[in-house]
This record gives C-alpha cells, sequence and structure tokens, in this order.
C-alpha cells in the first residue's frame, strides 16, 4: 500500500461515499420513521380491518391475551374475533421508547406459542392461520395480524406511514 | 451499552480487559478494535456500518491528501471533499429534518420527510475524523497507512459515544507505543470509579429532582422551585458528562492510554471565558483550532473578532442539537464572551473572586435554561418564573425538596469545586503509614463503587445526556 498512488484512494474514497449514500438511502426505505400520529396510522388499518369479523378490543382484553398494559405505551389498537374458535386478531402498538419493542415482540412470540398451543387439539386449520401470522417493526410501530387478509391489513399498515 | 450498566460493568469490562492483557502486543489493538465494535453495536447494530463507512471514507481521504502532498492545489481539492463529506453526513443526521421543519414553516407547508434516530455519537467521531483530514493538511501529522490502527482512533470504545474529541496527534504514537502496568489499571480504576459514582449517585440524583419539577408548567413554579430546577439540572449535566468524561480517561489508562481531562472545575471559573476553558475542554480546543483561528482568530480587526466568535459559538449551539433553543444557548455564550472581551472584561479581574464566581454561576445557570428547555417559549417562562413571575417567590414543593436533598446539593457543591476532592485526599491520606494509606484508599473506593452500583440497580435505564449529540 505504501507505493500506491493517490488515484487508488481517490476511487476508493467516492465508491465508500456511494456505499454511504445507498445505505443511507436503504436506512430512510426501510427504517425511517413515519411522523404520522398514531390515529392517522390506526385509521388506515381500522378502514382496513373486516369489522364482520372482528370487533375492537379494551385494555382488559389486551392485558389478558397479551400480558401487557395498554397505559405503557402511545398508542393500542386491538381487534380479535368474538368466536372461541377463531384465532384471527389484529393489533397496532406505537411504543412510548423504543427499550418497549422488545418488549412487546416477546409478548407476541410467547402470546402466538400459546395460542398454536391450544388451538392444534380442536382447531388445527387456526393453528395453520398462527403459523403464518404477519408482524412488523416499522421506527416506534409494531404490527402484528393472523388473518387470511393479514396482507391486505399490513399493507394497510405499511401505506399509513 | 452504557458504561454505567451492570453488563458493562460486570461482564463486557472484566472480559476484554483479561483479553486485552492475555494476548500479546501485536494483538492488543485488534482486540479493543473489536471491542468497541461489539461495544457499538450493542445499542446500535444498524449504524456500525454507518461507523466502519466513516472510518473507510476518512482513511481513503487521509491517504490522499497524504500522496498528494507535493502538489498542493491536489491536497487542498482533497481535503476540502473530506471536510464537505464529513459535514454532510453529520449535518444530514442531525440537521435534515429541522431544515424541512424551517422550510415547511417558511413556505406554510406540511413537507413529509421519514426520520431516522441519530446515530449515537455521530458528533464526535465525525469531529475527531475532521481533525485527523485537515492536520494531514496542515502536515502536523502523517496519514495512517494502516486501516486497523486508524479504525481503533476513530472507534475506541472509552471515547466513541461520548468524547472527548481525542486529535490523532495525541493518539498516534500511543497506538504502537504505550506503558502497561498495574499501577495505571489501579490509577485508571480509580479515575473510573470517581467518574461511576459522580453518574450514578450526583447526576442520577439531580436529574430526577430536574424532571420531577420540568415535568409541570413553568408558569406555575414558584422562583425557588424554578431555582432548585435550574441547579439541579446544572449538577446534573455536569456530574453526568464529567464522569463520563472521568470515565473514558480512566478505562484509557486500563488499556495504556492516556486522554486528556475535559473538564477543569467549570462551577469555579471567575468569567463566562474561564468557563468555557474548564467546560468541555476537547471541544472548545476543536472549535478554536479548526474554526476560530481558520476565521482569523484575534489577529484581525475587532469588527471581524466579533463576527468569527459569533460564528463559532453559533455553531458550538447547532452541535449541541438541531433546535432553536441550541442556537439561541450558543448565541448567548457568543455575546457574553465578546462582551467580557471588549467591554466589561476587565471590570471582572478587579473584583473579588466570589463576586466574579456569583456573576459567572448566574450567567451558566441562565443559559442551561435555554439548554434544557423544550422551546424557547418554555424557556422564556422558566426565566420569568426564576424572577418569581410565576407562582411567587416560594411554595411548598419548592421547600420540600430543599429539605429532603440538603445532602445531595452539599455533596454536589464540595465535589464542583476542589474542596471535594481535598477532603477525599485527607481521608485517605490520614494516616502517615504507606500501608494503612493504601488499605484506606481501596476500601474508600470499593465503598463507592458499590454505592454506585446500589445507586444503578434500583434506577431505571439511565443514559449520558451527551449521547443525544
Amino acid at each position: 500500500m505504501k507505493h500506491v498512488g493517490p488515484y487508488v484512494f481517490t476511487v476508493a474514497k467516492y465508491v465508500v461515499l456511494m456505499l454511504t449514500a445507498g445505505y443511507i438511502a436503504l436506512l430512510l426505505l426501510f427504517a425511517g420513521v413515519s411522523r404520522k400520529s398514531f390515529d392517522e396510522v390506526s385509521a388506515a388499518v381500522s378502514s382496513a380491518v373486516d369489522t364482520n369479523n372482528l370487533s375492537g378490543q379494551d385494555s382488559q382484553a389486551f392485558k389478558r391475551n397479551f400480558g401487557l398494559n395498554s397505559s405503557e405505551y402511545s398508542g393500542v389498537l386491538y381487534y380479535a374475533s368474538a368466536s372461541g374458535i377463531s384465532a384471527e386478531e389484529v393489533l397496532l402498538i406505537q411504543v412510548a421508547d423504543s427499550s418497549q419493542i422488545s418488549q412487546v415482540t416477546d409478548a407476541l412470540e410467547e402470546h402466538v406459542e400459546s395460542r398454536q398451543q391450544i388451538f392444534e387439539g380442536y382447531a388445527p386449520e387456526q393453528a395453520r392461520l398462527l403459523e403464518s401470522a404477519r408482524q412488523s417493526v416499522r421506527g416506534s410501530y409494531i404490527f402484528f395480524a393472523v388473518s387470511e387478509n393479514a396482507d391486505r391489513y399490513m399493507e394497510a399498515f405499511a401505506g399509513s406511514l | 451499552m452504557l458504561f454505567s450498566s451492570v453488563t458493562f460493568l460486570f461482564f463486557f469490562l472484566p472480559v476484554v480487559l483479561v483479553l486485552y492483557y492475555i494476548i500479546p502486543a501485536k494483538g492488543k489493538n485488534i482486540v479493543l478494535l473489536i471491542a468497541s465494535l461489539v461495544f457499538y453495536a450493542w445499542g446500535e447494530p444498524v449504524y456500525v456500518a454507518l461507523l466502519l463507512l466513516s472510518v473507510c471514507l476518512n482513511y481513503f481521504c487521509g491517504r490522499e491528501i497524504q500522496a498528494g502532498e507535493d502538489d498542493p492545489r491536489r491536497a487542498k481539492r482533497s481535503v476540502i471533499f473530506a471536510v464537505v463529506a464529513n459535514i454532510l453526513i453529520l449535518g444530514f443526521f442531525k440537521y435534515y429534518g429541522f431544515l424541512l421543519d424551517m422550510l415547511s414553516e417558511l413556505f406554510s407547508a406540511d413537507i413529509p420527510y421519514r426520520v431516522l434516530p441519530l446515530p449515537i455519537g455521530i458528533s464526535f467521531y465525525t469531529f475527531q475524523a475532521l481533525s485527523y483530514v485537515v492536520d494531514i493538511y496542515r502536515k502536523k501529522v502523517k496519514a495512517q497507512n494502516n486501516i486497523l490502527s486508524f479504525a481503533l482512533y476513530i472507534c475506541m470504545f472509552p471515547k466513541l459515544i461520548a468524547g472527548p474529541v481525542v486529535r490523532y496527534a495525541d493518539f498516534e504514537q500511543q497506538l504502537t507505543e504505550r506503558r502497561f502496568s498495574v499501577g495505571r489499571i489501579g490509577q485508571g480504576s480509580r479515575y473510573f470509579i470517581i467518574g461511576l459514582a459522580k453518574k450514578a449517585i450526583l447526576a442520577n440524583t439531580a436529574g430526577a429532582i430536574f424532571e420531577q419539577i420540568s415535568a409541570g408548567p413553568a408558569s406555575s413554579m414558584s422562583a425557588l422551585t424554578a431555582w432548585i430546577g435550574c441547579i439541579s439540572f446544572a449538577f446534573q449535566i455536569y456530574f453526568d458528562f464529567s464522569g463520563y468524561s472521568d470515565m473514558a480517561v480512566g478505562l484509557g489508562k486500563m488499556f495504556g492510554f492516556e486522554f486528556r481531562k475535559n473538564f477543569d472545575y467549570p462551577y469555579t471559573a471567575t468569567s463566562i471565558a474561564d468557563f468555557w476553558r474548564r467546560w468541555h475542554i476537547s471541544l472548545t480546543n476543536w472549535f478554536r483550532e479548526y474554526v476560530y483561528i481558520p476565521l482569523g482568530g484575534n489577529q484581525c480587526s475587532p469588527a471581524r473578532n466579533v463576527l468569527n466568535i459569533m460564528i463559532v459559538w453559533t455553531l458550538t449551539g447547532m452541535w449541541h442539537g438541531a433546535a432553536w433553543n441550541f442556537i439561541v444557548w450558543g448565541v448567548y455564550y457568543g455575546i457574553i464572551l465578546v462582551m467580557e472581551k471588549y467591554v466589561w472584561g476587565v471590570f471582572l479581574d478587579e473584583v473579588p473572586k466570589v463576586v466574579a464566581r456569583i456573576y459567572t454561576g448566574i450567567l451558566v445557570l441562565v443559559g442551561w435554561v435555554f439548554f434544557f428547555s423544550p422551546s424557547l417559549g418554555y424557556s422564556v417562562r422558566y426565566l420569568m418564573a426564576m424572577i418569581g413571575a410565576g407562582a411567587g417567590l416560594a411554595d411548598a414543593q419548592g421547600g420540600f425538596l430543599l429539605i429532603t436533598h440538603w445532602l445531595l446539593y452539599l455533596l454536589a457543591v464540595l465535589c464542583s469545586g476542589t474542596v471535594g476532592i481535598r477532603l477525599f485526599r485527607g481521608i485517605t491520606g490520614i494516616s502517615s503509614n504507606r500501608k494503612v494509606r493504601a488499605v484506606t484508599e481501596t476500601a474508600v473506593y470499593m465503598i463507592m463503587f458499590f454505592i454506585s452500583v446500589a445507586f444503578l440497580v434500583t434506577d431505571t435505564y439511565n443514559p449520558f445526556l451527551y449521547f443525544r449529540f
């Protein structure tokens, strides 16, 4: 390297600069946080949810199913099926602090595992639905859906950011 | 990862120290570099890539400037490129949201944009990189040929997140020649424990008081409460940042490196100029060396000198954050420094030191109001409360906080000046017997360490304030 001319370093620095620009672009696309409020994002998700099968749930249902307190977060939107033989549900959470993200994702993982055990015995198609649950963390928003329409709900969520 | 976390104290640091000292000399830099990257990735896995890209960019820029040293125009183009690239990257992450918000307001539009979290430490490591490339151009140092050694200079974990901003000239020789001894590890441990105690015991407690007071509206504070809040913040930010710096210096010593001190009892200053010779010394020196002096410093007309001072202090304010209150804070100090230099500085030299310290203390406290306020409007309301225009002169809350935290304030006052360290040395050096002194000193430091850990385990997440910058 000692006897290498300056042109190698010139080329190298431009390459690194382009890589940095590309990296920043990727960050903006995938790690960028929307400035949209919880009300705006939740309204977009709610408008996509099939309310024939799902109904809005309160903080007690949220606590019962996920073991989390809704008051600790900036926003919680929870839809679940009233039927005992349906695993269908949609959840949107906006965390107040990034340190809460792992707490929520851990709770979601436990929730899915326990529901799978419950449904395996008497509603195996619901257990299979749980296997294809969709989950997304975008900035301070965490989205979770177990449904045949999970992809559509996810698109509504992503599009609202 | 925080220095003041159980994970760092009882897992990361012991493991890294053991590995560092069992590996032969040739491998020590690699161990330290890998440990630094793990340290950074622990809290910021996504932004490790940005850190490494910055290392590569500045490494190649430095080599290019060095290779073109016989062609001044080429070298100048290279250094301009390096400076602009670094500032653009730093500026993007720190200021693009602020700029877009400003434009939105200016044109009454709502320009949508995605917000990226600020990469931790970016202000510090970018400024180090800038000093490196400029010093190569000025022929004060040679470019580092070994990219791993250069990466260690930028990434070394004791100073990566919140400084001090170490110039390459002060670090270069230590990359290949440094002294290791049990004595230095002991010395480093002492610095580290003092820094930890400052952070865990003093800063966090003062910070909790400030949070409690600032949770309420400023207009409903009594003057007593407002002053207690402001003084609590002053103690919080000093012990937080100087504690971190002490830990960084101590960690450096443990690994054989010497860093310069970053604080020199700033609250004993007798003027604002003196205050800034004692507070965040590495940053002040950086701005003097790389902005003030190139602008002409004081080797120019008074009018130009005033402009230079205002530019430097506006930039200093901006460095601390992308918000108007930080810019106002910087401009505030710029104006006072100009006035001290050209108007009332001579009178300060004549008055008794205690008067000069009270003058400095009041101005610094007012400055902190701009610093901690979420908006300019809040800072005005807070300042009004401090002069009694809020909820009167005193109230039960202020009285209660003063009575229940008198020991904290006493300790904070003692430790802000040299009285604290002299008392400490008096206690540990009480016996004339060297062995007794050694045992006493060890016992005192161990007690401080365990009390600090006790404070930490009962506390919630307690990041360093200067991590935001």
